[in-house]
């Protein structure tokens, strides 16, 4: 039988010595971490030779570059730049929602590149984690639409390259949704289909949306009395929903596919994905607008590849990599210079208006923007999905 | 009873357990002989083990408990100030929807973990009794699914319980819905959920009740057959009772991990079927972290509370139980 352990570490000592470690952990962790302090202009750097030249990127599935084994779809953009470098040499971190990605990036201030969308390129900047591009190093930087590159700017520097525009909206089954409901957003809201539907895990557009059927004035500012009025809407909407999914590729899709879904908040790659493929599908044109949405590229603060980076932007925001986005994705491109004759579906092209540079910023369209009641609306998504 | 040999100090110990026969036990004082200098012994040993558990453990809880109070934000540059109201709000606010959530989540896991016990036990007594020179053989294909990723299983499951999935298929195979229909609480529902959860951990509670059965003294069970008890007898009175320690075991190894069970509910489980866990893995991914934290905490609190108290049963003495003596 063992005895006690000779000359042991008393309970008082070890008791103590746990006092003095949890209060010295109270005292460091309080408080929050310091903002990174942006590189100015005219910082040196190293010559690209001497970049370490391994690039983290935190980007959404399906955007990875050609020549890389994570892009299994196709995607031609980035091959410029794989072909030189290598497609060993980016590693990449996925993205759900916009939300996700600026906790991520906010975790771990360690990316070169971030492919989030223009609503939250105010927090990027306000935290610190990017930084300027040097539009002189991107060719194709004088191609860009220049709505789209003033979208990306703050305090008139360069922060976001745009990329790859688009719309969100309700994909739907034509032969399982009667053509006289599929008029506007209440669509998800119908009874008629309850369980067959199926909204996007983002917080932010489920309260654009609602904001819409509730006809708010601005629905990228709600005051507190809306952003209740909202959450009261979607709680009303919830029980109609199948599954909130936050996989396109994962989980919307098998689920529409299969039938197991009729109708699903969808960007609009989806619903040029299903049409090519012959089923019988139809993007919503509700009364109230589609959403749309810009995203594109931002440099991070603490990137040591900083040559590299931007010739990895540039091989994205080339022609030739434009026009595949958009015969690909069936996405808009910033790139004017692209040759809408050689996109393929010029049925998508009319019905999606995307030789329009100014579609997403039409009339009839709500191009998503920074709220600044983003914490208030976080939370209350969470009582919505909670409840 | 003290006594000292070769410079160091003995006490006997065992007290009235000398009387009745209990074996004595002879500890060694930890006081130092007088004129000895301290020297470093082997309890500095675990000092490093020691400090990795505490940093690993203790450190992050304290920083949750930072974030829950409004010490601690992840927002670069934000102000700070100590705060309870997120604290208020999921412990006595009206109709908090995750409180709600949190006794949802509960009802699911206890749901799972009998369920998931109550189906281990024939299989690990199958294991012990039946199989015998085959048990380990069998063992170890039950084990096999442990063996692949855990996100691959799910997966499986989702695409097996979908509207195309191969059960929908056999329904409708035998006719039991048109062959357009499908069967709306097979997937994304708290059936799926708990299927798949009970999937996961049915091998897992199996091995604990496997192991008490294994080292269990299989004569008393000869000795009651002897004295005429039926094998049903034999069952309740001897093989059950013993085996008790490796059914709670089992019952608290599926209920604690259940508990804050977040993937399975975000692949099968429906909007209305996300656990506890979900709302609190949603919460670190939002801006603020300061009531995912009180949610976290919440639930780590609940966990310790869970291991006191079937820790008490897991320290039980089962001969008592079965009317044996001591002596």
């Amino acid at each position: 039988m063992n005895g006690p352990i000779e000359n042991a570490l008393s309970r008082r000592n070890f008791l103590s010595g746990a006092v003095m470690l949890g209060g010295a952990t109270i005292l460091t962790g309080c408080g929050s971490p310091a903002v990174e302090e942006t590189p100015d202009a005219g910082t040196s750097r190293p010559p690209m030779e001497q970049e370490p030249g391994e690039l983290s990127i935190l980007e959404w599935g399906g955007y990875e570059a050609g020549g890389t084994k994570a892009q299994a779809y196709g995607l031609v953009a980035g091959t410029d730049y794989t072909d030189v470098y290598g497609g060993n040499s980016i590693s990449y971190t996925y993205i759900n929602n916009d939300d996700q990605a600026l906790q991520k990036a906010t975790a771990s201030n360690t990316f070169d590149l971030m492919h989030p969308c223009v609503e939250d390129l105010p927090d990027y900047v306000s935290r610190g984690l990017v930084q300027p591009f040097d539009t002189e190093l991107l060719a194709s930087f004088g191609e860009l639409n220049p709505f789209l590159v003033e979208a990306g700017q703050v305090d008139g520097k360069q922060y976001m390259i745009p990329w790859d525009w688009g719309y969100g909206s309700l994909l739907y089954r034509k032969d399982m949704v009667d053509e006289a409901d599929a008029t506007g957003w209440e669509l998800a809201w119908n009874e008629k289909y309850a369980d067959k539907i199926s909204l996007w895990g983002g917080a932010s557009t489920n309260f654009e949306i609602a904001g819409l059927i509730l006809g708010f004035p601005d629905i990228d500012d709600p005051s507190p009395d809306e952003i209740e009025q909202a959450k009261q809407k979607l709680i009303e909407q919830k029980p109609l929903n199948k599954f909130y999914w936050d996989n396109e590729y994962g989980q919307m899709r098998p689920a529409f596919r299969s039938g197991t879904i009729h109708i699903a908040y969808s960007w609009q790659a989806a619903y040029a994905s299903f049409a090519d493929k012959g089923m019988d599908v139809g993007y919503l044109e509700p009364s109230q607008g589609r959403l749309s949405w810009l995203c594109g590229f931002l440099l991070g603060s603490t990137t040591e590849n900083y040559y590299h980076a931007h010739e990895y932007v540039e091989s994205f925001i080339n022609r030739k990599a434009s026009e595949d986005l958009v015969n690909l994705y069936s996405y808009g491109a910033a790139n004017t210079s692209i040759d809408i004759n050689k996109i393929d579906n010029q049925a998508l092209v009319d019905s999606l208006k995307l030789d329009d540079p100014m579609a997403i910023s039409s009339d009839d369209v709500h191009l998503q923007r920074w709220m600044p009641n983003s914490a208030a609306i976080d939370t209350a998504w969470q009582e919505v999905v909670a409840s | 009873m003290d006594a000292e040999l070769s410079g160091h100090r003995y006490r006997l110990a065992g007290g009235c357990g000398l009387l009745t026969g209990q074996e004595a036990t002879l500890e060694r004082s930890v006081t130092r002989p007088p004129g000895r200098r301290w020297r470093p012994g082997r309890g500095l040993l675990v000092l490093p083990p020691l400090l990795f558990v505490a940093l690993l453990i203790f450190a992050p809880i304290i920083y949750i408990t930072l974030f829950s109070v409004g010490l601690r934000s992840n927002i670069p540059g934000a102000e700070v100030a100590f705060s309870l109201d997120n604290w208020n709000s999921f412990l006595f606010g009206d109709n908090n929807p995750f409180r709600a959530r949190f006794f949802y989540s509960m009802r699911v896991a206890l749901l799972v973990s009998v369920v998931t016990t109550i189906a281990a036990y024939p299989l690990a007594y199958f294991l012990s009794f039946v199989a015998r020179e085959r048990r380990y053989t069998l063992l170890l294909l039950l084990l096999a699914p442990f063996f692949t990723s855990y996100l691959l299983r799910v997966l499986a499951w989702q695409i097996m319980l979908n509207d195309e999935g191969v059960v929908t298929w056999a329904v409708r195979a035998v006719g039991l819905i048109p062959d357009d229909g499908n069967v709306s609480w097979l997937i994304y529902s708290t059936f799926s959920v708990s299927l798949v959860l009970f999937y996961t951990w049915v091998p897992f509670v199996t091995l604990p009740i496997f192991a008490v059965l294994e080292n269990m003294d299989h004569r008393l069970l000869e000795a009651a057959q002897d004295l005429g008890a039926s094998r049903w007898t034999t069952f309740w009175r001897i093989t059950f009772p013993l085996s008790l320690p490796g059914v709670i075991a089992g019952f608290v190894f599926v209920l604690i991990p259940t508990t804050g069970e977040f993937i399975t509910p975000l692949f099968v489980g429906g909007a209305d079927n996300q656990l506890f866990g979900n709302s609190i893995q949603a919460f670190f991914g939002t801006r603020d972290w300061s009531l995912g934290s009180v949610l976290a905490m919440a639930l780590i609190v609940t966990v310790v509370i869970l291991m006191l108290v079937f820790g008490r049963f897991l320290n039980t003495d089962l001969r008592a139980t079965t009317g044996g003596d001591d002596g």
